[in-house]
């Protein structure tokens, strides 16, 4: 029994995207998909060359946030869709009917459809596979350069994700609509 | 007669091989276990699904990044960042992680191939090792023979890598004199300048820096260990302050807390104005400019009577002269904590030798030379050298350069540039080879991991080199561009499959590693050492018949002796005789334990057990901080003269100026409705190396051309459409980006893609070639290749 958190460096991140390659190659993603489990959020950059504004183009790392109100889990009318005993938002591929009704659900546009099992696929903080081998990072927070991401134990008050968010400052995304979020970004 | 003294003793030089001698063994001790390194902590480990972990290097670019192989059930299944390794601080870039799919690329090289249809057709036939061995020997023993045992009528030219030495070994004992490397398009100019400027090319401890200019360096795509990992963890008001100064907004853009778009090749003035202005204000270190400084006086006055002043700078750049005073300023009150950052790309401009000396100089000026925060030089573990006699043959002419007639004072005897370097011009001897300026004929070329009909400029005249080739060779893991114009193909297994040479990083956290062999060779290639210890001893004997015809000092030193104890100097096959295992042993058999280490963890350097701790689950300690090697010789220059040298008298004398100047033909211009056309790398392709990645295709499958959005929307280019970009030697087509990303005069494309290779099935025509467009333009000191003077056209297709 855990609460698995993860907290986001993000100033950090160059947008090189070692996380989605990582992920990819850990996690046997599908390639050619236009969405996948991870991605950098960019956006279009604001002003006329050559005046540019540096902060509207800052690079937002993201996944599914797995919330602790997910409105996918509600949603889902077969419970493909379910917490683990870790917290951890998970899919049972072998229930999920393809009825979209989680993508549309999801606040952060977390979830896409695998045409290889032909169910909604998302991030498990790679429990299926890293974790379940014994290891106490994902793909992405292993590879990163800059070293954005921190994955841990939110219950546990020793672990370095505890730690960090007794001491700095953070926040989540979306806080408004209730989701509570367990990816923490770090401002 | 004087001839008829033996001259046998000269008949061999010797050549630094990193091969082991047949005496040594390997008597180190175990390493000791500690808390912080239990044995099975990192390093090949047992998965829990039965796998195994295996410790090596990254080959995906330059860099040797460590990682751990993932293998189950002898399938290589995931690769993960060693923690071990002080250059690459436990990661893995994107390209590192699709590693995986460069070793099960459906489209590698997996057969001897010999050319059975038109050269370029891309017709091969598959045959055996033998086959292709006895092949090789008949086609240069015919050839050797018809130029008289001329042996430089082969060239030999590599890619970087850490087997290149290897193949150059192989090129010394083949007794060719035309050796060309990637120097020359790559970074010879930088590590050219820094060397006669400091007396090395210096590492940045971006670690401590708190001001970091950074200019035409994209550290955020051009990925760089360490740099790339330190600087980013730091900027935008979290410990170092960074200016990045690019023609282009881009990821190091966005990461930056000022950004100067600077008209392209224009840098020089930028530097010469920021060293007016601390030179004028007297705010550089006077005691280091005291102690170290060579002709400052003369520099001084130099910069000052030319008034390179910001104003001056400011027409020439586009940077206000406002801007770079501040920066100026900024700069010497952060130093030793400041720098600027030397880079190591290819060649931008006529004045990149200048630049880069200029940079080097002003970075001088602050005192941030061998000190921590600043550029330093670093530690060097060493390692075992291992030396065989070479032969010297008396029918092999030296190296096909064109000299000079009528040579005037202080000009460069040779005709293309000022000084030959050891990596030689590329595109100076190719282009001399076409124009039939050779003194010689050269027939063969043996080509090592190296792309020339995509890595340099004007492919066309790459291509019609190849093709009037008698004989071309291509080792390669990839069928490139280049292998579709080869008449014999040798398939090298992946950086994955083999075991190479052991390598030293030097830094202020020194380290030895090791790339160890993951799985076996898959189909029938085999690593570099394997081809040529086969290839020699196939056409060593054959060889030496033909020099024992035409060469009179061999002759004569078999008369003295038997041909047996000739030959002996003669035999190539003695460089590949032992093991890649065997040779690392002994280059780091003074280190106790340290192969065991490199074997087991890939990684060594002294003391490892003691200095290595984790800092948090991200990041290590190394070395603890107070035995890190940030000064070596408390800020001396590593020159010959033991000082900073702000004149430069002898390459004076070869036409080269003695300090950086400014000169009216370097200003930026680009005649009405044409373009600059600059080029760059980009953090998810090394070149073409990587254009047939099927992962990283998953992320860009083209490159697009950068142009700015309002030029566009003028044009009626919108982003998709295919645009023709065309210049003087060439054209390309490729998809467009309309951003405002760019100035209006200037487009940008990214490299190492439009491959025409139909053996690349993912790549084969998959965006725009730079290379097809870039003009063949030689910079005046190395023979570089310039990268960003080319204008081109674009139109709508």
């Amino acid at each position: 029994m855990a609460k698995y958190a993860m907290i986001l460096n993000y100033k950090n991140c160059i947008n090189c995207k070692a996380c989605e390659v990582a992920c990819k190659e850990e996690n046997g993603i599908e390639l050619g998909a236009k969405a996948h489990r991870i991605w950098v959020g960019t956006y279009d950059i604001e002003g006329k060359y050559p005046l540019l504004s540096i902060p509207s183009s800052t690079f937002y790392p993201s996944q599914c946030q797995h919330c602790a109100n997910a409105p996918c889990e509600e949603v889902c009318p077969t419970h493909a869709t379910y917490y683990d005993k870790n917290g951890v938002v998970q899919i049972d591929a072998q229930k999920c009917i393809l009825c979209s009704y989680c993508m549309v659900a999801c606040p952060y546009d977390a979830r896409y459809v695998d045409t290889r099992t032909m169910s909604v696929d998302k991030c498990n903080f790679c429990s299926d596979t890293r974790l379940a081998r014994g290891l106490k990072t994902t793909a992405c927070q292993a590879t990163c350069p800059t070293k954005v991401r921190l994955f841990g134990d939110m219950d546990d008050p020793n672990s370095e994700v505890s730690h960090i968010l007794r001491t700095k400052e953070h926040f989540t995304l979306k806080a408004g609509i209730g989701t509570e979020p367990r990816l923490f970004y770090i401002k | 007669m004087e001839v008829e003294i033996s001259r046998r003793r000269f008949l061999h030089g010797s050549v630094a091989l990193s091969i082991v001698a047949a005496s040594s063994t390997f008597g180190g001790t175990k390493p000791k276990e500690s808390s912080h390194m239990p044995a099975n902590a990192y390093g090949i480990t047992k998965t829990s699904t039965g796998g195994v972990e295996i410790p090596t290097l990254c080959e995906i670019c330059v860099n040797k990044c460590a990682l751990l192989a993932r293998v189950e059930k002898g399938i290589v299944t995931k690769l993960d960042p060693n923690p071990l390794f002080p250059k690459s601080k436990n990661m893995l870039c994107p390209r590192g992680n699709a590693g995986i799919q460069a070793l099960y690329d459906p489209d590698r090289l997996k057969y001897p191939l010999i050319r059975n249809g038109e050269k370029g057709s891309g017709q091969f036939r598959r045959a055996t090792w033998d086959e292709v061995n006895a092949y090789l020997k008949e086609k240069i023993v015919t050839i050797l023979d018809e130029e008289q045992d001329n042996r430089s009528s082969f060239l030999f030219c590599a890619g970087e890598g850490m087997a290149e030495h290897t193949f150059k070994t192989f090129y010394q004992l083949f007794g060719s004199s035309n050796w060309l490397n990637h120097a020359s398009l790559c970074l010879q100019t930088v590590v050219s300048a820094y060397g006669v400027t400091l007396g090395a090319y210096p590492f940045a401890d971006l670690q401590n820096a708190q001001y970091v200019i950074m200019a035409g360096a994209n550290r955020a795509e051009a990925i760089v260990t360490p740099d790339s990992a330190e600087l980013f963890k730091k900027t935008q008001g979290r410990g170092a302050k960074l200016v990045y100064i690019d023609p282009r907004f881009t990821n190091t853009a966005a990461k930056a807390d000022v950004w100067l778009p600077i008209k392209p090749g224009t840098d020089l003035a930028f530097v010469l104005a920021l060293t007016y202005v601390v030179i004028q204000e007297k705010m550089y270190n006077l005691a280091y400019v005291e102690t170290y400084f060579a002709d400052f006086e003369a520099y001084k006055e130099h910069i000052l009577s030319r008034e390179y002043t910001p104003e001056w700078a400011e027409n020439i750049t586009g940077i206000s002269a406002k801007q770079i005073r501040e920066i100026a300023r900024e700069f010497m009150l952060y130093a030793p904590k400041a720098i600027y950052y030397p880079g190591r790309r290819s060649t931008f401009s006529q004045s990149d030798f200048q630049l880069r000396r200029a940079m080097a100089l002003f970075q001088a000026l602050s005192g941030g030379i061998d000190t921590k925060g600043g550029l330093i030089f670093g530690k060097n573990l060493p390692l075992a050298e291992h030396e065989v006699s070479s032969p010297i043959y008396a029918q092999a002419k030296s190296r096909a350069i064109a000299r000079k007639k009528n040579v005037k004072k202080g000009e460069s005897g040779y005709e293309d540039c000022a000084i030959i370097s050891g990596g030689g011009s590329w595109i100076g001897w190719r282009n001399r080879f076409l124009e039939g300026k050779m003194p010689y004929p050269v027939r063969g070329a043996f080509i090592y991991k190296h792309n020339p009909v995509l890595n340099m400029p004007n492919s066309a005249k790459s291509i019609e080199m190849l093709q009037k080739m008698d004989l071309v060779v291509v080792i390669d893991t990839m069928p490139s561009d280049t292998a579709m114009y080869a008449d014999v193909i040798l398939p090298e297994c992946t950086y994955l499959e083999r075991t190479d040479p052991v390598v030293s990083f030097a830094g202020a956290e020194p380290s030895i590693a090791q790339r160890n062999k993951v799985v076996d060779p898959m189909f029938e290639s085999k690593p570099i050492r394997e081809i040529l210890n086969d290839l020699s001893q196939t056409i060593s004997k054959p060889l030496f018949d033909v020099t024992k015809k035409y060469d009179e000092d061999v002759q004569a030193a078999i008369e003295e002796s038997s041909e047996e104890a000739v030959y002996a100097d003669f035999d190539i096959s003695k460089a590949f005789e032992h093991s890649q295992e065997e040779a690392n042993k002994a280059a780091v058999a003074k280190y106790a334990g340290a192969y065991e280490y490199l074997c087991t963890k890939g990684v060594f350097y002294p003391e490892m057990e003691r200095r290595f701790k984790p800092i948090n689950a991200n990041e290590f300690q190394y070395y603890p901080e107070n035995e890190k090697a940030y000064s070596v010789q408390n800020g001396k220059p590593k020159t010959a003269s033991g000082k900073i040298e702000c004149k430069l008298t002898t390459m004076a004398e070869q036409g080269v100026d003695a300090m950086p100047t400014w000169h009216e033909a370097f200003t930026f211009s680009v005649p009405e409705g044409k373009f600059r056309l600059i080029t760059g790398r980009h953090a998810q392709f090394t070149q073409s190396g990587t254009a047939n990645n099927a992962m990283l295709r998953d992320l860009m499958d083209e490159n697009y051309l950068w142009i700015n959005a309002s030029v566009a929307q003028k044009m009626k280019i919108r982003f998709g459409d295919t645009v023709e970009v065309s210049g003087k030697v060439g054209k390309t087509h490729l998809k467009a980006y309309p951003t405002e990303k760019i100035g209006h005069d200037v487009v940008f494309f990214v490299h190492g893609f439009g491959s025409e290779s139909s053996g690349l099935t993912l790549a084969y025509r998959q965006g725009g070639n730079d290379n097809a467009v870039i003009e063949d333009i030689i910079e005046p000191v190395y023979g570089s290749s310039i990268m960003h003077e080319t204008n081109v056209e674009i139109k709508k297709v």
